[in-house]
């Protein structure tokens, strides 16, 4: 592949920019990429961000970019970077403005045939019960000190109030990041999200019933409950305006402080301090307060979705959830690097975790196949649940893609089809959608996005996950 | 002289500003984030106010501009308002010190999550102009 990268193939999935490519790269940069899904990633900006990547004091191996990878600012979406605990680096942009936006799948024991006949009125109590959209607030009202809990203990802290029995081992970390404090949370921030836990939010945040459409691995789909035609609800949305605030907060801390710890970066948006320095302390704690926050209100539109899910279907009829992973976070994980294990402070910004059978962090139930990995396709497009393995640990930190991956602005997209033809052109694929803005639809229109079964199936192939069924949406609430 | 931009970005929107002075620089930036916070804000100018008094120190003229309107915009979405308005009491290239008046708005247009610093720099362009890019998270 010729580009100004002077990219290697390593091999038909895996692409390297040598160190050599730059002064001031600390490691290599590689790429999990087809040919076709390179040339497209080759034509913005996201390579020279990640080259930017491999600059950060600390970095370890190489700075990853999955096939889903796109333009952002500062680090670029789809990106993965691990650097050594304690004293190498950790960047508020390495994570993003939504901490912890992240999917979680529920399945129900109904086939899809059994729904049909309730599916309007689903539909249309989904979109009538879950706040959505532009600055939507959310019907739970907290006061600061229970909020503050709820921050601090994370799901446990919601459970405690009422909201949902679920089995915590189904989420990652057990929905709490034990380092949060939410002292290191400033008051702007708090004020953003007070009222906004069971909210969805706007862009590309959603809730989808779907149904299960293929099965590729009976066994696992087994071990996490899928069937064939199996009604399936995701819920994709984050942090909302605490998160937002807290990475505004401490990117800006940040840049006042690199010069005392003699860090330099290429570019500001990647502002960074030692994670062992006060700031860089204060940052993970103020991070993990926003995870637990995000954790929380994926809880809570869950709950929101079940209540409404008896409402029409009745008493009996069950939700379960089958796991609920972030796509936006650092976390401290320990990994192989040069034979040894060291413990790493893992940058995912649109990266999905993807631990393989054995993992300590692993619930008993998946112990034995590895966590589940859901990926999300864009609206109106399928989704897929994957496997993760023992292959993710060695290759790119235990991490995987997150999605299909942006490859039009939005702009552009709205040019190119108005919202009513496009909600038009779902339904006639049986794919209803309902949003509070239908003009705003086309910007998170399927031509949007890359393909996501081609985005799935370099993961696939390079064995960073494994595909288990692919979802196909029927409904989908668009925040 | 002012005016801004809309230009093109794959994952967010990023807009370039341009202004004959530093203090224009500033405002045209606050006016093409409000209309992405709300397109046609003009229409609710005659509904309530909210004065805010702003103080903020940075590094640089840039930082300073993007911290401006991340301040702003922190304000601008716990309070539901627009800053129509703006009061400069200090502007230097590291402080800021400004009065803002808000109008209540029912909902925003867009969702902003946050300014950025990538692609930010304010320089001088041939023209003599003061101009620089910002990225919004959206």
């Amino acid at each position: 592949m010729n580009s100004k990268y002077n990219l290697k193939k390593i091999t038909d999935y895996i692409w390297e920019i040598p160190q050599s490519y730059k002064s001031g790269m600390r490691v290599p940069a590689r790429i999990f990429a087809s040919e076709k899904l390179l040339t497209e990633i080759l034509s913005d900006r996201s390579l020279e961000q990640l080259v930017n990547v491999t600059t950060l004091p600390g970095i370890k191996k190489f700075a990853i970019a999955m096939p889903d990878i796109h333009e952002g600012y500062g680090f670029p979406i789809g990106g993965i970077a691990a650097t050594s605990f304690p004293d190498g680096v950790i960047s508020p942009g390495g994570i993003g403005y939504d901490i912890n936006c992240g999917v979680r799948l529920l399945k129900s024991q109904i086939k899809f045939e059994e729904l049909k006949a309730h599916l309007d009125l689903l539909a249309k109590e989904l979109h009538k019960e879950i706040p959505c959209g532009v600055g939507k607030g959310g019907a739970l009202k907290m006061g600061l000190e229970k909020f503050d809990i709820v921050l601090n203990e994370g799901i446990l802290g919601l459970i405690k109030e009422g909201y949902g029995q679920e089995d915590i081992g189904c989420i990652e970390s057990n929905g709490c990041l034990q380092e949060a404090d939410t002292d290191k949370v400033s008051e702007h921030a708090k004020k953003r999200g007070k009222d906004q836990l069971g909210t969805m939010g706007a862009g590309n945040h959603f809730v989808e019933v779907g149904k299960v459409d293929e099965i590729f691995d009976q066994e696992t789909a087994k071990t996490f409950g899928l069937f064939p035609n199996q009604v399936t609800i995701l819920i994709h949305t984050g942090s909302r305006g605490l998160g937002h605030q807290v990475a505004t907060d401490y990117v800006r801390k940040m840049m006042q402080v690199m010069e005392k710890y003699n860090v330099n970066v290429a570019d500001r948006q990647l502002a960074a301090a030692p994670f062992s320095s006060n700031e860089g302390k204060d940052y993970f704690a103020a991070m993990s307060a926003a995870a637990n926050f995000a954790w929380c209100n994926r809880q809570m539109i869950a709950w929101e979705v079940q209540r409404v899910w008896k409402n029409v279907l009745g008493n009996s009829s069950k939700l379960e959830l089958l796991y609920d992973v972030a796509h936006n976070i650092a976390k401290i994980e320990t990994h192989v690097v040069g034979n040894i294990d060291e413990k790493l402070i893992v940058h995912r910004k649109g990266a999905t975790r993807s631990f393989g059978p054995g993992h300590t962090e692993i619930p008993d139930v998946y112990l034995k196949t590895g966590q589940p990995v859901i990926i999300p396709g864009s609206m109106g497009t399928e989704s897929y649940v994957l496997v993760g393995t023992n292959s993710a640990m060695l290759e790119s930190f235990g991490s995987c893609c997150h999605g299909a991956g942006r490859r039009m602005s939005r702009h552009e997209a709205r040019k190119q089809m108005q919202g009513k033809d496009l909600l038009e052109k779902l339904k006639s694929q049986d794919i209803h959608v309902l949003s509070d803005s239908i003009a705003d639809l086309s910007e998170e229109a399927p031509f949007a996005y890359k393909d996501v079964s081609e985005v799935v199936d370099v993961i696939n192939q390079s064995g960073i996950a494994i595909k288990v069924a692919r979802l196909k949406p029927v409904v989908v609430v668009k925040g | 002289m002012k005016s801004y931009l809309l230009i093109p970005h794959t994952g967010e929107t990023e807009i370039k500003v341009e202004a004959d002075t530093l203090d224009g620089l500033f405002r045209v930036a606050l006016e093409g984030m409000n209309r992405i916070l709300k397109q046609d804000y003009e229409k609710e100018l005659d509904k309530h106010i909210s004065p805010h008094e702003i103080l903020i120190s940075s590094f640089d003229s840039t930082s300073l501009l993007i911290d401006f309107l991340s301040e702003a915009l922190t304000l601008s979405t716990i309070n539901k308002v627009v800053f129509s308005s703006i009061d400069f009491l200090e502007l230097s290239e590291n402080n800021l010190h400004a009065h803002l008046v808000g109008t209540k708005v029912d909902k925003f247009t867009t969702d902003i999550k946050a300014v950025t610093y990538h692609s930010a720099e304010i320089k001088k362009n041939k023209e003599g102009n003061y101009e620089t890019n910002i990225i919004f998270d959206i």
